[in-house]
Parts: C-alpha cells; structure tokens; sequence
C-alpha cells in the first residue's frame, strides 16, 4: 500500500480516519504489513502484503483476526 | 431477488468463476467494447480513477492506457488473485480489498469511478450509486457497464432469477434516484449480439462548469 494513498482512505463503516500502524515497509513510500485503525470506531483493517483489506467485517470471513 | 445478490453467494460463485473468468469474459465484455466505453469518458492522464468490481483486472488493463494509475477494489481475493498476476501487487494498479455499496474512500476523492460487470451483483444499486457519488468529485464522471435485459423470454426468466439487469429506463431512473445528472446510455455487444450490454455515464453535480438543470435530483443527499 502506498503510503500517499492515507489520504483518500477513510473507514467503510463510518468513514471517520484511519490511522496506521505499520509492520514492514518496502521503502519510505510502500507498506507491505501493518494495520489500519479506524479513529472513530476502533475497528482495525489488516495490510497483508501490500493490500489494505478494507472489507466491513461482516463480509471479512476468512481473515485471521 | 436474485440469488446472487447476496454477498456471500456473490463470493462463493466468484471463487469458482475466478477460475475461467477471463475465458468466458470476451463473450459478453470485449476490447472493443471496452474501448468504446473509455471514450464516453473525459478522462486525463493524472486523474485519480477508481475502478470498482475489479476482478481479474479486464477493465483496468484500458484504463491504464489513458491514465498512469489506477486504484482497484473487488471484494473476492480470489478474482484479485489474477489481477495480481497481470498487475503485480505494488505497482500502476493500487489494489484494495472492499465492499462497493460501503467504500473505504474519502468523499470527493477521484475524477472518475468506473465499474464494470459489478451492479449485477449489487443487493441495492441506488445506495451504491449514491455512494458512488460520494466519492467522485462535483463534476466528476461515473461510468457502469452492465448487462442490458434480455429480450427473448427464456433468457429473461434466468436474468430475473440470477441477478440484476436493467434497461435504459432503469438505468436512468436509478442515476436520477442516486443523485447524478447528465446521465447518458449506450448499448454495447459484439456483432451477434450488438446490445448485450449497456453502458451508463453520468455526471457528479456542483461543478460550476456544468450545466445545472438537475435541481430536483441533486437536492438528494447521500445517506447521513
């Protein structure tokens, strides 16, 4: 995930910020694991291997918590 | 209501359709059309472009002739998995995954939202154009391609029952319900079946360059 796309990202649910936590990088600009936190609702979306899951977690049924 | 619109059987079927998607594809969404389509857009090299319902990646692939990047959202890894392998993971195409009806986008944040064979799938098309809308910048183009409505009735009977296809008057009535204007149509196909399916365009109200004669459609405001 690239880093300059935080700015267009928000939370699916309530579209409040994200903050991000970040794991691994590949450089200053590419995230390759992290999490991003939902500032409003605290719900967290995982970053595995570069790509934000961003699904609401109703419909998240096969990611590891 | 059609037994694909449901998110879960919608995953279920992509997982096992992801395996001949791009196979079966041509039959119903071609290059041609597909051309055709980017040219009802106003579409610069650096806009930001949004493509919904990714999948494999068909769409994006001529989106990535017009424009340098291209940000990509499906909700099935599985579909995902074969746009990884044409695109990469960290390269033009800006993967994501999510729900089209519940974008995890900021309002206002791209030029263009494009989606292609994905409102069949949607349980409520108007809500997710509204959140279409949403997303794309006043003056921003929306475009949707999806299956026109069959005329012979045995294929009708299937299409009701399957999932959603819509008609011109339909597709307009849902742009107008979601909030949009300047909302054009085409129908497209290849030469034995020249409208199969049908494109849609339209525009996100409040630039101040269009026209603004959509006073009763853009007092609808997107869900609260």
């Amino acid at each position: 995930m690239k880093e300059s796309l935080m700015d267009v990202l928000c939370c699916p649910m309530d579209k409040s910020e994200l903050e991000l936590e970040v794991d691994e990088r590949a450089d200053d600009e590419e995230v390759l694991a992290g999490t991003l936190v939902c500032s409003e609702c605290g719900e967290r979306y995982p970053i595995e291997d570069g790509i934000p899951n961003l699904l609401p977690p109703d419909m998240r049924d096969d990611v590891p918590a | 209501m059609g037994v694909l619109e449901d998110k879960a059987r919608a995953r279920l079927f992509y997982k096992y359709l992801s395996k001949v998607y791009d196979t079966i594809n041509p039959f119903i969404w071609n290059e041609e059309m597909r051309t055709e389509a980017i040219g009802m857009l106003d579409i610069e090299r650096d806009d930001r472009v949004l493509d919904v319902g990714c999948g494999t990646g068909f769409a994006t692939e001529g989106l990535l002739e017009v424009v340098d990047e291209v940000v990509g959202l499906d909700q099935s890894p599985h579909q995902l998995e074969k746009a990884y392998a044409k695109f990469g993971k960290h390269g033009d195409v800006r993967f994501h995954l999510g729900d089209a009806e519940r974008l995890p986008f900021e309002d206002d944040a791209f030029d263009v939202v494009w989606s292609s064979g994905s409102i069949e799938y949607w349980p409520n098309p108007v809500e997710t154009l509204r959140e279409f809308r949403r997303v794309c910048k006043p003056g921003g183009q929306v475009l949707v391609v999806g299956p026109n409505y069959p005329k012979s009735s045995v294929f009708q009977k299937l299409a009701d029952a399957i999932m959603l296809f819509y008609d011109e008057d339909e597709a307009d009535r849902m742009f107008h319900d979601a909030g949009f204007e300047d909302v054009t149509h085409r129908l497209m196909g290849p030469s034995y079946d020249p409208d199969i399916a049908i494109t849609t365009v339209a525009r996100v109200p409040g630039d101040e360059d269009a026209d603004v004669d959509a006073t009763a459609t853009s007092e609808v405001e997107a869900d609260a």
